[in-house]
């Protein structure tokens, strides 16, 4: 299961597992914010291709209006994910707090 | 000891092949810290066979066993396609943002993760088999790239 929605100071939490069945629910939240947005991934447990096309698809939809998506919080596994992705070339990731 | 289920072919079957997940590497012994990695693997590869595989009603099965310090899945599709999932074209994942577009990461993300694959297709029965493995520790052959690098 996925949940997201708006945490303290304006930050996006997503928690959960970002799968192919929970991409229609995190995009259709994901394509209302605007601005330079962090997402809060420290209690997202699990991404696949299809979450990171949402993560892709809002990046760029924001990078168009001068705005960003920023990652923080992110384990090792899905820091992983990110590289392997070249995600890291794209997006602003923090890593989580050991 | 095998664990094997069967799944619909519908994108939200993904959770259910979690929950199998699951269950098996707890029934079957196998180290949790493999789950995040085989999850997505199953996951890359079933929705591609229900992307791609829509002609078909046959279920498909997914079987984990237990191997030396890993495990060993297998995918069997029915009624299939001859689909190799090995043998994708590679994906770029230098391009800068303005040309990238989501899609195609999901086999790279497969190569990446895991320590072998295999497909298999027979002709006559239609059926597509796909094997990984993966284990915590792994020994690159000589001469071999650690594919995780």
């Amino acid at each position: 299961m996925l949940a997201i929605d708006f945490g303290a100071g304006g930050t996006v939490v997503v928690a959960g597992r970002l799968d192919a069945a929970q991409c229609p629910a995190a995009q259709s939240f994901l394509d209302k914010v605007q601005g330079k947005v962090t997402l809060d991934c420290s209690k997202l447990e699990y991404i696949s291709s299809a979450g990171l096309g949402v993560l892709l698809k809002t990046q760029k939809r924001l990078a168009a209006s001068d705005g960003r998506l920023r990652l923080a919080g992110v384990s090792p596994h899905l820091r992983d994910i990110f590289r392997y992705s070249g995600f890291d070339q794209i997006f602003e990731i923090e890593a989580a707090q050991p | 000891m095998t664990a094997i289920r069967a799944f619909r072919r519908d994108f939200d079957a993904v959770e259910e092949l979690f929950a199998f997940t699951s269950d098996a590497f707890g029934a079957e012994g196998i180290d949790q810290r493999l789950r995040p990695a085989v999850d997505l693997v199953l996951e890359e590869l079933f929705t591609n066979v229900v992307k791609y595989g829509k002609k078909s009603r046959a279920a498909v099965h997914v079987e984990v066993a237990r191997t030396p310090g890993g495990v060993r899945v297998t995918m069997i599709e029915d009624d299939a396609e001859r689909f190799d999932p090995t043998a994708a074209p590679a994906t770029d994942t230098t391009t800068p943002l303005e040309g990238r577009t989501p899609g195609g990461l999901g086999l790279h993300l497969v190569a990446k993760l895991v320590d072998s694959i295999e497909y298999r297709y027979v002709e006559a029965s239609r059926q597509g088999r796909t094997t990984f493995s993966k284990a915590l520790v792994r020994v690159a052959k000589e001469g071999e790239k650690d594919a995780r690098d």
